[in-house]
């Protein structure tokens, strides 16, 4: 007898005897009636609204200038170029810091792991999309990292090329650009975009080395 | 999008991701720490949720709990999520039917201990389906397995609470 079934006997005062049999003898039923529940406490409520107002204070401005600077495109021909470049180093900023951050030591890997089919799955349910999370001989797979860019999560993923680590992001495109490969601050950085996914890898690794981990890395 | 949307739809399902996270931290003080960080990795991807009912707001909202949880587990070096193997956990010998015997009073007073001794991915099972009560279908959706996968954790989970309980009582 199910659960449910006995349930709904229970309310309906039947065959008393048949329910109670089958209570005393359903763990599942037991477990449902006899485990605890344990209610959110007072005040975490009011925290997590805190945080996410806090939260929300930030990333609306930035959101703001988006979209002041999407009116602008369709408006300028000029100005597009200068915004594009802007948000392109606000980007470069911010993929930087996510790569010096990483290898501060505090948060390198969210899911260490060399193994593909551990860290992809470890993606679900963080990200609207899977991303290809393939390791080579040359630039072994070390883990995985959920970060945010451009206000969208990205999947951060971890390569080492000898004592050198080389981070990859990628995350959701609003248009596509142009296949990149350039120096700033003593990093290197190559971005692409592909189906509409950005798809930046950056690192200390010098330039050629990065180029043949992002060639290995599309050929995939 | 309406600026109270996130309050509005995702809040009311706080109990349920407590519940969660104190059950997986087995500690309050962790659970709510747990519990507000996943909110706010909710709100932040919040714009990439596409639930439409409260039920798969609350499924999307507790897949984020579910996965906070399990990192934070694995930071503290507890049973990781990345090497549970469903072979090693298969027990050894299996009963007929674990639900027949019968559970007195005394051994359901090791239930919560022995829920909380539980490898994180059966305790996840039984808490969102016995003790949320969700449907099989939605606890594998956040536990990110097949149904079927689902179906034989909470098999074999039931089975070691029982072993469990009836060990304690037999111990008490």
């Amino acid at each position: 007898m199910s659960c449910e079934i006995s349930r709904r006997l229970m309310e309906s005062g039947e065959s008393a005897s048949a329910v109670k049999a089958h209570t005393a003898s359903c763990l599942s039923c037991a477990i449902g009636e006899n485990a605890r529940y344990y209610e959110a406490p007072a005040g975490l409520e009011q925290k997590i609204r805190a945080s996410v107002a806090a939260e929300r204070r930030q990333p609306t401005r930035r959101n703001w200038w988006a979209a002041a600077a999407v009116a602008l495109l369709a408006v300028s021909g000029a100005l597009t170029l200068d915004l594009v470049r802007q948000s392109g180093n606000a980007t470069e900023t911010a993929v930087l810091s996510a790569h010096l951050r990483s290898l501060e030591g505090t948060h390198l890997l969210d899911v260490p792991s060399s193994d593909q089919h551990t860290v992809k799955p470890w993606f679900n349910g963080k990200l609207d999309f899977s991303p290809a999370v393939p390791s080579f001989p040359d630039f072994p797979l070390l883990g995985g990292r959920l970060e945010y860019l451009e206000g969208r999560p990205a999947a951060a993923l971890i390569y080492g090329r000898g004592q050198h680590i080389i981070n990859l992001f990628i995350w959701h495109a609003s248009g596509t650009s142009l296949e990149k490969t350039w120096t700033s601050n003593g990093y290197h950085f190559i971005r692409w975009t592909k189906d509409r996914m950005n798809y930046w890898a950056v690192s200390d690794v010098n330039t050629p080395e990065l180029e043949r981990f992002a060639a290995l890395y599309r050929a995939n | 999008m309406d600026p109270g949307l996130f309050e509005q739809t995702v809040l009311p399902h706080l109990n349920a991701a407590y519940n969660l996270s104190r059950w997986m931290t087995r500690n309050s003080d962790d659970a709510e720490d747990v519990a507000q960080e996943a909110y706010l990795k909710a709100f932040r991807s919040f714009q990439t949720c596409q639930a439409t009912t409260a039920e798969e707001t609350r499924a999307w909202l507790l897949a984020i709990v579910r996965n906070t949880c399990l990192t934070w587990l694995r930071k503290r070096g507890a049973a990781s999520m990345t090497e549970f193997d469903e072979e090693t956990h298969t027990d050894r010998e299996l009963t007929p039917d674990g639900e027949s015997a019968l559970l007195n009073q005394a051994a359901l007073d090791h239930l919560n201990g022995c829920v909380e001794g539980l490898p994180p991915e059966f305790r996840e099972a039984i808490v969102l389906r016995e003790i949320e009560e969700l449907p099989y279908k939605e606890v594998a959706g956040i536990a990110g397995v097949p149904i079927g996968t689902i179906m034989s954790r909470l098999a074999r989970a039931r089975r070691r609470l029982q072993d469990c309980m009836t060990a304690k009582r037999a111990t008490a």
